[in-house]
């Protein structure tokens, strides 16, 4: 059991590191992903830096949605806006990809202000279907827009170039997937704590109170949605660099359901919980399927009966998840914590 | 505390026999697979899936390539890039096998770079695409077959053979799918109609699963060409089309690519399926009179008895095996070690390839695609053959 972590002031009770445990086990974190490239194979590699671009995108999303509580089912669109501004600065203009990337989250960022402004007058379910029209209207243009966007071959893009070394491996392109997820992570973390953040929180909360408070709802409700595409459009340029090819394929509508139920199943709200959502969502389709390798082999029909079995099980573990536990993953994860904390005085 | 020890000794005793399985499987060729075995694409590619590892199996039954065994590993994709490049990335870091079947078009255009500079495995696919094909940009790359682009000059080589009014130019309308798919072959086409005498009159687009045609049947209807060539869908629109055709006196042949060649397009038809014709880079399970057939045939009594029918897809993974071994066999003739740039320079060097029947003779001559192809026309619920083996290199 911990004792005497006592609060003295706010300041300290607003921390983001609150204790010197937190601190101890966030060292070994860093230390665990700094050493793990050098352990891991391509696969694992390749999956981390998945794992990444999904982090980014679902923090992003959860600002929204969890934070600010504006549903949107066109994140995959903006996503692909991120990955699309990335593939074409590089391939026409030639810029490189520390340019790219805050570029690709500003452009996504400003189609995020447009397809937020109806937020002004819907709430809801219909903001949902308005947001889902952006999700449709942007797959068109993708599709449609052969010029810009190269139609639906996509664009090919080469491996990024960072001062002259080439991100050609997934080895190398972790330890860029890495700090720009921590930097995602963190200044989510931070957004919370400040005015706009909590502001957000208000919104999400009664709109109608918070108004009373003084918070310009539509201005407010704007940041939520630049804020939470310019997470996707960074996640979009990483995904375009990583995947090395765009093409409209990549951002269909159940891409942006994935990224909600990314959210849903980890924690509406919390950053901690895009994390875990997104690695869930990630890493349980790749378990199940190297579950079922062992299998290989024994019995063709079996195995035609197996494979459809892996959406099955997935979908059940979601449903599982969610019965079990609404608050999501990070809420199992704090009971956990607390276990441990509180031990052994339970109650 | 009993039960954990029996649990934790049984992993082991399951993780010895599984290391000493693959230690045994030591002395193999590995062919690797991503399969859309599940997803929008499994239609075809659980048959695609089944027809690989029959045709692998059956090379093993005749002694494997001079003696040593192919082993065949495949995974589910889901037909989802991110888990196909995935999967593609986990199977060459476990077994680095020498081969390698993916999923889609998009599977070898994001690959490529990789395979031709660190992976280094032949790879075959799904894909009939052009750009696949090119030997200078993707050498490791090859297509089971004629791109759809060399399809499209098989149809019209066909045409132009075939005049519907003797001394009269034949004239064609393109019908595509608002897809790449559907895009691939259709400026090739265009080139290849004008260097054959062969009059485009009419190209018409549509979303992949229209359901209202009625636009462009009228300008069918106004252009009213000799022949019809379907690019890009698998079943729908087709089926509407044709009869819309009927009803409008239109005396158009309508004909397909691999995916609209299909019997299940075929029984969808019904009585409509009388005369429509198309190219096919294979032949059909039921044109028993093929040697090979004959082979696959018996090979499917043997091990899947239930089995009544094969579609095309099946003949595709087939097919791709019969390369893949073939590949292999070359590099042992030639006193090489089977290594993927081995097998790669290979391709180029397939020559007039007898493949029984199956698929006429195969060269991959100035691109990694066969460019044979035989044209078939329905007749009482099964296509026969309207031509011999056309080649276009």
């Amino acid at each position: 059991m911990r004792i005497g972590d006592f609060k003295q002031s706010y300041a300290a009770d607003e921390a983001v590191f609150r204790s010197g445990t937190v601190r101890v086990w966030l060292a070994l974190l860093f230390a665990a992903l700094a050493v793990f490239p050098f352990l891991a194979g391509p696969y694992l590699l390749y999956m981390a830096d998945l794992t990444g671009v999904a982090i980014v995108a679902a923090v992003g999303l959860n600002i929204l949605i969890g934070a600010a509580g504006q549903i949107s089912l066109g994140h995959a669109a903006f996503v692909g806006i991120g990955a699309y501004t990335s593939a074409i600065l590089t391939t026409r203009l030639g810029l490189p990809f520390l340019v790219c990337l805050p570029l690709s989250g500003l452009s996504a960022a400003f189609f995020g202000v447009i397809v937020g402004a109806p937020s002004m007058r819907m709430k809801g379910l219909y903001l949902c279907i308005a947001t889902l029209a952006a999700q449709v209207i942007f797959d068109f243009i993708f599709v449609h827009w052969t010029p810009v966007t190269g139609g639906i071959r996509g664009i090919n893009v080469p491996p990024p170039d960072i001062f002259g070394l080439k991100l050609d491996t997934e080895f190398k392109f972790y330890f860029v997937t890495v700090p720009i997820v921590i930097l995602a992570v963190s200044a989510a973390r931070n957004l919370f704590r400040t005015r706009v953040g909590r502001a957000f929180i208000a919104i999400r909360d009664r709109d109608i109170s918070a108004e009373l408070m003084g918070i310009n709802l539509f201005q407010y409700k704007l940041y939520a949605f630049a804020t939470s595409s310019f997470f996707a459009g960074v996640a979009g340029c990483l995904q375009v660099y990583l995947l090395k090819i765009v093409t409209p394929e990549h951002f269909p509508l159940h891409e942006s359901i994935r990224y909600l139920a990314m959210i849903i199943v980890g924690g509406l709200g919390s950053v901690l919980g895009s994390i875990f959502g997104a690695i869930f969502m990630t890493m349980v389709p790749e378990a199940l399927q190297s579950g079922l390798a062992l299998f290989q082999g024994l019995d063709d029909k079996l195995m035609s009966y197996l494979f459809p079995l892996q959406t099955v099980v997935f979908g059940l573990l979601i449903v599982g998840f969610l019965v079990f536990e609404p608050h999501g993953l990070a809420e199992i994860w704090r009971r956990i914590k607390d276990y441990f904390r509180l031990w052994p005085f339970e109650h | 505390m009993k039960s954990l020890r029996v649990t934790l000794g049984l992993l082991l005793a399951l993780c010895l026999l599984l290391g000493a399985g693959s230690a045994l499987a030591a002395d193999t060729i590995k062919i690797t697979a991503q399969q859309p075995i599940t997803g929008r694409f499994a239609f075809a590619g659980k048959h695609i899936n089944q027809g690989l590892a029959d045709s692998l199996a059956w090379a093993n039954e005749q002694g494997g390539v001079d003696g040593i065994k192919v082993e065949y590993i495949y995974e589910d994709t889901g037909y989802d890039l991110k888990r196909a490049v995935a999967a593609f990335k986990k199977m060459m870091a476990k077994y680095s096998p020498v081969m390698d079947y993916g999923e889609s078009t998009g599977q070898g255009k994001a690959l490529s770079p990789e395979i031709n500079s660190r992976y280094h495995v032949v790879y075959g696919s799904t894909s009939f695409s052009q750009e696949l094909a090119d030997r200078a940009k993707n050498p490791y790359i090859f297509v089971s077959g004629p791109t759809y682009a060399q399809q499209f000059g098989i149809l019209l080589k066909y045409i132009a053979a075939n005049p519907k009014t003797k001394g009269k130019k034949p004239t064609v309308a393109f019908f595509h799918s608002d897809t790449e798919f559907g895009r691939d072959p259709i400026p090739f086409a265009r080139e290849m109609a004008k260097k054959l005498g062969v009059e485009v009159v009419a190209e018409e687009v549509t979303a992949v699963g229209a359901v209202d045609v009625t636009s462009q049947l009228l300008d069918l209807k106004r252009h009213n060409p000799d022949y019809c060539i379907f690019q890009g869908y698998v079943v729908p629109p087709i089926p509407a089309i044709i009869r819309g055709a009927k009803d409008f006196g239109l005396k158009t042949t309508f004909m397909g690519t691999f995916w609209t060649m299909s019997n299940m397009l075929l029984d969808k038809l019904g009585a409509d399926g009388e005369g429509y014709m198309g190219v096919m880079p294979y032949a059909y399970w039921y044109h028993t009179e093929v040697p090979m057939i004959k082979i696959i045939q018996d090979f499917n009594k043997r091990h899947h008895p239930d089995v009544a029918y094969r579609p095309n897809s099946y003949m595709q993974g087939w097919f791709t095996g019969m390369v893949f071994v073939k590949l292999a066999k070359m590099c042992k003739a030639k006193g090489l070690p089977i290594t993927g740039p081995n097998l790669k320079d290979m391709i180029p060097q397939v020559k007039d390839w007898d493949t029984q029947g199956f698929a006429g003779m195969v060269s991959f001559k100035s691109s990694n695609a066969t460019a044979v192809g035989k044209v078939y026309v329905g007749k009482g619920g099964k296509f026969v053959p309207a031509s011999d083996w056309i080649y276009l290199d």
